[in-house]
């Protein structure tokens, strides 16, 4: 789910942004045809797999779920919350979703990304991978077979 | 008194210049501290959501530009996963 940028160039860029082979350098967009462009942009160039959603400039979703500049969460099939990830960059732990998806429905095999850019597709923001940790939302046990 | 107020100036002067050597350290450099307070802080919020509240529903645009759905069009049947970030 595509929401604001959070570190355009015209308001905190980040260094590492100027060094990043990528070049990844936006302003913040100041409609929905700009967030579009961005979002295309990041699609193709990492060949995302995942279905993609834009916010629109209301923000909406962002400020429902309180998700700049990156968070995650999981809802289940009754539509309520079932995991809640911290605020990124330092919480944002997909980890942790992972492991509540494996408690909750059991572990589904990955295979090590080949290139950067298959790597690039657990994280929408260029954030270091965090350190494996206890998840914070305790997972379900899993349904009875 | 006027001795008072010299010290309490003082400690409260040290403690705001290590304060922001802190800021400066982690996010990398005082112009960096700048963006944080500037444009980091006022977005970034905890929320009130907790595991068991009902998921807000929201508007959101297919990467056509054209399209749009609701969040809540996309549970129930299983679970959803929903990964929010940006490019930068």
């Amino acid at each position: 789910m595509y929401v604001r940028e959070a570190h355009p160039t015209d308001e905190w860029q980040m260094k590492s942004n100027l060094k990043d082979k990528d070049d990844v350098c936006y302003a913040q967009p100041k409609n929905l045809e700009q967030r579009l462009a961005i979002a295309n942009d990041f699609t193709k160039r990492f060949k995302y797999p995942l279905p993609f959603g834009i916010d629109d400039m209301s923000n909406a979703a962002e400020s429902a779920y309180s998700a700049w500049p990156e968070r995650i969460y999981i809802i289940d099939e009754s539509g309520r919350i079932a995991y809640r990830g911290g605020m990124g960059p330092f919480n944002y732990k997909p980890e942790e979703a992972r492991e509540w998806l494996s408690a909750r429905y059991g572990a589904v095999k990955r295979e090590a990304p080949k290139t950067p850019a298959d790597a690039a597709t657990t994280s929408t923001s260029g954030a270091a991978a965090p350190t494996p940790v206890a998840p914070s939302t305790p997972a379900p046990a899993a349904p009875a077979k | 008194m006027n001795r008072f107020w010299k010290w309490t100036g003082g400690v409260l002067g040290a403690l705001l210049v290590a304060a922001f050597a802190v800021l400066s350290y982690i996010a990398g450099s005082p112009k960096d501290v700048y963006g944080m307070v500037r444009y980091a802080l006022p977005h970034m919020h905890r929320g009130t959501l907790k595991v068991g509240s009902d998921a807000p529903d929201a508007r959101i645009v297919a990467l056509d530009g054209v399209s749009r759905f609701h969040l809540r069009e996309r549970t129930h049947e299983r679970p959803l996963v929903l990964v929010f970030g940006s490019f930068t």
